[in-house]
């Protein structure tokens, strides 16, 4: 148990406790909450977040971020109501999706990677900048009730399973693939460590930057897709509380916001844990209202109590610490 | 480079100023709503741009990007010092609009309220499209039509701060308490202002009470939300979306019977009596306790003594009749 | 260890003129005292909340603080709860600030003890703080400020608001002389600067980093306050946004993000141009879509013309 737990590592595996102990409340406080429907209706809310954080997991890899993941799903989604409305097959439209946000996630790298601002600032930036894009594509009337065929494409079974689910299996697969057994996670890590001794050691560190805003931009693009899919409207807010969720699902999941640990498996259990939480409260009557409180309240909690227990030399710590979260793009 | 990019930023803000300049002899009449980019304050604008070309009156609709209520208030002030004669505002919050009140009685800008009221306020009038009262008691009244007496209802809202929702809200309760006793009515849940959230709510209520018969989406955002989780539930025909919302918004959900019917007014009407109202007050006319305006159909009342400038009765939406609407 | 004195107050207070200029071109009656009042009044509590973030900022150690939105609403929550509590009105301009400043401290304990790091403790704290002022409330605005509040509030001497003459500006001031003629500004902008040094030659980082987070605490309570006698109630969402336009004010006010660098009269600069450019705009009657975007491109220019300075006087 104890090899497996190491080998499991202890976040995930305390994530997955979590998700395990919480639906046991849940199930014993309501009669509705372990069944498949539900089960499924929480798998379907994660759908997003579990796309769009699995790209932030490889930015806070490299000790980036991005804040404007939001807005970037929400201009695809604005391309993939067009073209539907326009009467375009929905497999295209869906491919718009991915396209459109690798698209963006290429100005986001530009104006990071070779504008040399660093990615909060820069990111904060370019969420000004799509938001009003989103207005303006928008021009005061939603998309609303898109026509089907999207909706119809992506429900579809492939060998039993949902599109969505392999589609996410398939994300997370290459991406764990190319962290584990490519140069790439290396780099990666070693970047988010240190990006001076990276290039010193002759990493290409702006192909893995630049690599890893792409693969967010595209990631945010193709959950744009199963956005429209599920929801069929765009409406202005589209995506406003996305970032900082993501961001919270992903350190939830142990990847450390100073760069040079991620964890995948982690950030797919910290998005299922936040989801599972506001379908489950909601389902055993608690008030909407204190959700945030609770999801603040499980960040600090969890982060507060790692802190506790790691007894790492303070020095070492510190030395992580001091200005590496915002090292990607400056200096 | 930089230079050129501050010459653009200064083109584009010509540009986009452009249009905006008219003949300074004219009155101005502002409008501002409580967020733009939505369909239904974009319907407002349009009746006011009418009424406005109507009168001879110069129209401003300017408004904030957030639901927020200092960035409104930032708003209103602008207008009152850049000298328009009356300004109307679908207030987001009743409790913080008293500074800008003063400032419009100092600088003698008549303001009003329109859509949202702020009742003590000490603004000169409320354009009302309907009594708060009047539309809480149309949406519960409706429900009972299709669902009957003996009834579990659910109710999503948007923001939990929004004033005038949480009149409605409070109204909706009230009908049901006086009315319909077996009527019940689940706590009021808040979605925020992301349609997706209001979708996710609206899904967990249906769980969480198979018995639910209605749903009701009371911010405009959360109509799309309501309508899609019913339908992706595979819930058409047992639970009846409805909510406060534009034909336009609900037009999908009417026809695939998500909603069963959708409570609203003439939005565009509204801006026209907006307009209207603002031209009266910088004429200094007495408003009649019943007129029909120029340029509409039907005869609207005024109350002096509270100072409520009523449209008329919520009009109800459904499958049948939605196509005759177009905003 | 001196600060790098940044190019970018020049740029500021060129872009200012530009503004100033082209809004008298194209609208001169907008060249008015009410206009300045207008920008001071809706300036306020911008520039204290953006002051603490820049001081939080300025530390070091990937200081900032995304909670300060959620402690200006939180603190006015609280404020006007414990005033129906039976606490006495003449209270609570102090309150305001007690609140304030223990929420800040429960961000620097945070930091600074727990060695969180300073994003996601304040994201965690974001969540709490905003969260609980809405759910405390029912997002209810509560009512009953205490009359002798509004009429400082409200008033103004000579087109100056009086929050803004009486609190800001002082504040700002105060921050400035600390920062720049005391021992404690020297171990603000060495430990920004360079964190292990400064440990080394003895600054108290971790108490000068718990104080700077209180301080920002403290300073969210001030908006809290001002925004309660402006208002004249208290709403459980004011401080919405705030965390987002606070940092891009800190960003456009030459703040270096990793600290050491940056002075707090920059801060108040930029958000001098952020409210002037939003009122110039709101005069000329520009579509609000418009300024989100202007002021996020903005926020890229003057970084990348900070950025290029700074290459070529290296190079």
């Amino acid at each position: 148990m104890r090899a497996f737990l190491q080998r499991f590592g202890e976040r995930e595996a305390l994530l997955a406790l979590g998700c395990v102990v919480s639906g046991l409340v849940f199930s014993i406080l309501s009669p509705y909450f372990a069944t498949p429907d539900n089960l499924l209706t929480i798998a379907r809310n994660s759908t997003e977040l579990l796309l769009i954080g699995l790209g932030m997991t490889l930015l806070l890899g490299i000790g980036g971020i991005d804040v404007s993941v939001g807005s970037v799903l929400g201009l695809a989604a604005i391309g993939i109501g067009r073209l539907l409305e326009a009467g375009a097959p929905p497999a295209l439209a869906a491919l718009a999706g991915p396209v459109a946000g690798l698209a963006l996630g290429v100005v986001t790298a530009f104006v990071v990677i070779f504008g040399r601002i660093p990615a909060i600032v820069a990111t904060l930036g370019l969420l000004g900048v799509y938001r009003a894009g989103i207005f303006l594509a928008l021009g005061g009337s939603w998309l609303s009730g898109l026509p089907t065929g999207l909706t119809n494409l992506l429900a579809a079974r492939v060998f039993g399973l949902p599109v969505s689910v392999l589609v996410i299996a398939l994300a997370y697969g290459a991406i764990f693939i190319a962290v584990r057994l490519t140069p790439f996670g290396a780099h990666l890590l070693a970047i988010g460590n240190s990006e001076a001794r990276a290039r010193l050691a002759g990493i290409g560190v702006r192909r893995v930057q630049v690599a890893a805003f792409v693969i967010s931009g595209g990631l945010c693009g193709l959950a744009a897709s199963f956005y429209v899919a599920t929801y069929r409207n765009v409406e202005m807010t589209i995506g406003a509380t996305l970032a900082l969720e993501a961001v919270a699902a992903v350190v939830l999941g142990g990847t450390a916001v100073t760069g040079g640990r991620i964890s995948l498996l982690g950030t797919a259990f910290g998005v299922i844990l936040l989801r599972l939480l506001q379908n489950g409260l909601l389902l055993v009557g608690a008030p909407s209202l204190w959700q945030p409180v609770l999801t603040g309240l499980l960040l600090l909690l969890v982060l507060g109590a790692e802190a506790l227990s790691r007894r790492l030399p303070l020095e070492r710590l510190r030395q992580s610490a001091v200005g590496a979260a915002w090292r990607t793009g400056a200096r | 480079m930089h230079t050129h990019s501050k010459v653009a930023l200064l083109a584009a803000t010509l540009l986009a100023v452009g249009s905006s300049f008219a003949l300074a002899a004219d009155k101005k009449v502002a409008f501002v709503p409580q967020i733009i980019g939505i369909p239904y304050f974009d319907a407002m604008e349009a009746g006011g741009k009418e009424a406005a070309a109507k009168f001879g009156v110069d129209f401003i609709y300017q408004g904030p990007v957030d639901t927020n209520p200092v960035d409104q208030m930032q708003i209103v002030q602008n207008l009152i010092d850049q000298g328009v004669n009356a300004v109307a505002v679908s207030v987001l919050d009743a409790s913080s609009i008293a500074p800008v009140v003063e400032a419009a009685k100092a600088k003698h800008v008549a303001l009003f309220t329109s859509d949202s009221d702020a009742p003590k306020s000490g603004r000169a009038l409320y354009v009302a499209q309907a009594t708060d009262e009047g539309l809480g008691d149309a949406i519960i009244d409706e429900m009972v039509k299709r669902v009957g007496e003996d009834a579990k209802i659910g109710i999503v809202s948007g923001e939990a701060t929004a004033s005038n929702l949480n009149a409605w809200i409070g109204f909706m309760q009230a009908r049901a308490k006086a009315k319909y006793p077996k009527l019940k009515l689940l706590e009021p849940q808040f979605a925020g202002g992301t349609a997706q959230r209001a979708a996710q709510i609206a899904t967990d209520l249906m769980t969480a009470n198979p018995d639910l018969k209605g749903l009701i989406g009371v911010a405009s955002t959360t109509c799309p939300g309501v309508g899609q989780a019913i339908e992706t539930a595979g819930k058409i025909g047992k639970v009846i979306g409805t909510g406060y919302c534009s034909p336009n918004t609900a037009r999908a959900y009417l026809k695939s019977g998500s909603f069963g019917y959708s409570v609203l007014w003439d939005p565009k009407e509204l801006g026209y009596l907006t307009v209207w109202a603002g031209k009266q007050l910088i004429d200094g006319k007495e408003i009649p306790a019943t007129t029909t305006p120029d340029g509409m159909s039907h005869p609207v009342t005024y109350d002096a003594k509270t100072g409520i400038l009523l449209l008329g009765e919520p009009a109800v939406f459904t499958a049948q009749n939605v196509d005759n609407y177009k905003f | 260890m001196r600060p790098r004195v940044s190019p970018i107050l020049a740029i500021l207070g060129l872009m200012w003129v530009v503004v100033v200029a082209g809004l008298a071109v194209l609208k001169p009656t907008a060249i008015a005292l009410s206009t300045v009042t207008a920008v001071l009044q809706f300036s306020t509590i911008l520039a204290l909340v953006a002051l603490g973030q820049a001081l939080v900022i300025v530390c070091g150690g990937a200081g900032i603080d995304i909670s300060v939105g959620g402690m200006v609403s939180l603190a006015v929550v609280l404020a006007m709860l414990l005033m129906k509590a039976g606490l006495p009105g003449v209270l609570l301009p102090v309150s305001c600030l007690a609140i304030g400043l223990a929420l800040g401290l429960v961000n620097g304990f945070l930091v600074t003890r727990l060695r969180l790091l300073p994003l996601i403790a304040t994201l965690g704290t974001f969540y709490v703080y905003s969260g609980a002022a809405v759910a405390l409330t029912g997002g209810a605005a509560q009512s009953g400020v205490p009359g002798f509040l509004l009429p400082w509030g409200r008033g103004a001497v000579r087109g100056l608001p009086l929050p803004f003459l009486t609190l800001a500006l002082p504040v700002f001031v105060a921050a400035g002389v600390v920062l720049h003629a005391t021992s404690w500004g020297r171990w603000i902008y060495g430990m920004g600067f360079n964190e292990r040094s400064a440990r080394l030659v003895g600054i108290p980082v971790d108490r000068v980093r718990l104080t700077a987070y209180g301080a920002s605490g403290a300073l969210a309570g001030c908006a809290a306050l001002v925004s309660l006698a402006w208002l004249g109630g208290g709403r459980p969402n004011i401080g919405q946004n705030l965390e987002l336009t606070s940092l891009t004010a800190a960003m456009l006010g030459g703040i270096g993000i990793f600290g050491g660098k940056g002075g707090v009269f920059g801060v108040l600069a930029a958000v001098l141009l952020l409210v002037t450019l939003q009122t110039g705009l709101l005069q000329l009657n520009v579509n609000t879509v418009w300024q989100v975007g202007i002021v996020g491109t903005i926020l890229l220019i003057v970084l990348l013309i900070d950025n290029l300075a700074l290459i070529r006087r290296t190079s």
